[in-house]
């Protein structure tokens, strides 16, 4: 029976689209490799204030690589807070702290749902503790803060996320830009915390080539490289000198027993580059 | 060590030595040097004068207090009240033992009147706070004869001091003293009522009074 009820479409059945590959895809496959140098980070764009509504808000955008399909990283961060608990919650004397991390749906080339989904409640829980060494708690008794984090744009190159299946690694960069972007709208909110907090991501890669050696690079694009060997992915508070959340995956050589060491150095330093967009970008919301 | 002051401050600054400055609201203190936590500008509050030289030698007076450091703090410009103002930060607040708060009367049981949380000092809150007038902190004498019915009625709004941080859903306010209590209360019949003394409200067209606790209006 025809259901009258709705406008409905056509009747027939509709064929799908299917798009074809990019042309350009042998010239992505083999790849330019990393054009910045081992200790450099991208550009990054960083402003608070923008969602006038919230308590706090930041934007943060990572610079495009040059290659086509390649382009940054794009987070919005609302922080709303400090607020009452719920009346059933139990009294608490510090701050409640909720973090909340999506991707939107079109954010990624493969579309991803609208509830959150087990890695992005991981990425939360990473940024819930890298902010809990930093906000002073105890000056907020019985209130809540909500940091909530939409990923407008992946870090990741299409072509190859969908054949090699890197997205572990774009989920380091994107933590990383979350914590900075969450530690802007946490001072534009005027919550107390004890320093600036950013992250930085360092990974031993390996490239291409018969006798590449494997090496330390910062804040890495997954497809500049052949392989990515181990990534860690760290929150450093700079005048305290402290790290407030370690997130180490990946696949070290057994021959090096230094090498944990070092790529946790590395991001200390990934860290400080990005804290000094943070200072500056503060500093001038300030003035 | 900073030579020159800064004026504006990011979480994590450092602004001077606890020898030279005390903490004050939007600061805290690591490894005896004090640092900012907010983002805003720099204030530094002189201390009240230090008491001249001791009269009399026999006279044992206490040690030189620690007021006497100016007190540093780092203040974010908090809603104001006019439209001109460039920057209409709000910030939130959050009620404190001894602050003034008016607040709205939601309802009244016979040992305690729950009401929301409006103003805090001088700023327009953001979240809904709920607080509780026991009926022994409604008055300061005659405590145990206190009927709540004629102290508050729903709607009144009402001035009173937060006496604790309380439980989980409520904070303890006190109106028990003259200047705290009912400022503005509505009759029964529908009309605005002026206070007439510490316990009565006359409604201004009807002209009957109804009983509350009155916040002295001087």
């Amino acid at each position: 029976m025809a259901d009258r009820r709705r406008i409905n479409g056509p009747p027939g059945s509709t064929i799908p689209p299917v798009f074809e590959d990019d042309a350009g895809q042998p010239e992505i496959m083999n790849g330019k490799g990393r054009d910045r140098a081992p200790n450099t980070i991208r550009k990054m764009f960083l402003k608070t204030g923008v969602t006038p509504s919230a308590s706090g808000s930041a934007y943060l955008e990572f610079e495009d690589s040059g290659k086509s399909g390649v382009s940054g990283l794009k987070l919005s961060c609302t922080v709303h807070g400090p607020r009452s608990l719920p009346r059933s919650s139990p009294f608490s004397p510090h701050i409640v702290l909720s973090a909340h991390i999506k991707y939107a749906p079109f954010a990624t080339k493969q579309r991803r749902g609208y509830l959150r989904d087990p890695s992005e409640r991981d990425l939360g829980t990473h940024l819930e503790t890298a902010l809990r060494g930093a906000i002073i708690a105890d000056r907020w008794p019985k209130s809540g803060v909500d940091i909530i984090i939409s990923i407008i744009e992946g870090d990741q190159d299409r072509e190859t996320s969908k054949s090699q299946g890197d997205e572990t690694w774009d989920m380091m960069n994107a933590l990383s830009g979350c914590i900075t972007v969450a530690s802007a709208a946490l001072a534009d909110a005027g919550i107390d915390c004890v320093d600036t907090v950013a992250g930085g991501v360092a990974a031993l890669v390996q490239d291409a080539g018969e006798d590449s050696t494997p090496r330390i690079v910062v804040d890495p694009i997954p497809s500049d490289h052949e392989k990515v060997l181990g990534a860690c992915c760290i929150a450093y508070l700079p005048t305290r000198d402290e790290v407030t959340n370690l997130w180490f995956k990946g696949d070290l050589p057994a021959s090096d027993a230094g090498l944990y060491t070092q790529l946790v150095e590395n991001g200390m330093q990934a860290s400080r580059n990005a804290n000094r967009v943070l200072v500056e970008c503060l500093g001038e919301a300030t003035s | 060590m900073t030579t020159s002051n800064p004026t504006l401050a990011i979480p994590g600054q450092l602004l001077g030595s606890t020898s030279k400055y005390q903490p004050g609201p939007g600061t805290h203190i690591h490894n005896h040097n004090v640092h900012a936590s907010l983002m805003g500008t720099v204030h530094i509050a002189q201390p009240a004068k230090a008491p001249g030289p001791v009269k009399r030698l026999t006279k044992i007076t206490p040690a030189p207090a620690p007021a006497e450091l100016p007190t540093i703090s780092v203040a974010v410009p908090t809603r104001s009240a006019g439209p001109d103002h460039a920057s209409q930060k709000k910030r939130e607040v959050l009620p404190e033992v001894g602050n003034v708060v008016l607040c709205r009367v939601i309802r009244i049981t016979p040992r305690q009147a729950v009401v929301a949380i409006l103003v805090c000092g001088d700023t327009v809150l953001d979240a809904e706070w709920q607080g509780l007038i026991r009926v022994q902190d409604v008055r300061a004498t005659e405590k145990d004869r206190v009927k709540i019915y004629e102290s508050f009625r729903p709607g009144d709004i009402v001035r009173a001091e937060v006496i604790s941080l309380g439980d989980q859903a409520n904070y303890y306010l006190s109106t028990a003293r003259n200047e705290l209590g009912v400022i503005l209360a509505t009759s029964e019949a529908g009309n605005a009522m002026h206070p007439v003394s510490w316990k009565e409200y006359r409604d201004s067209e009807t002209g009957l009074t109804e009983l509350r606790k009155v916040a002295k209006p001087y």
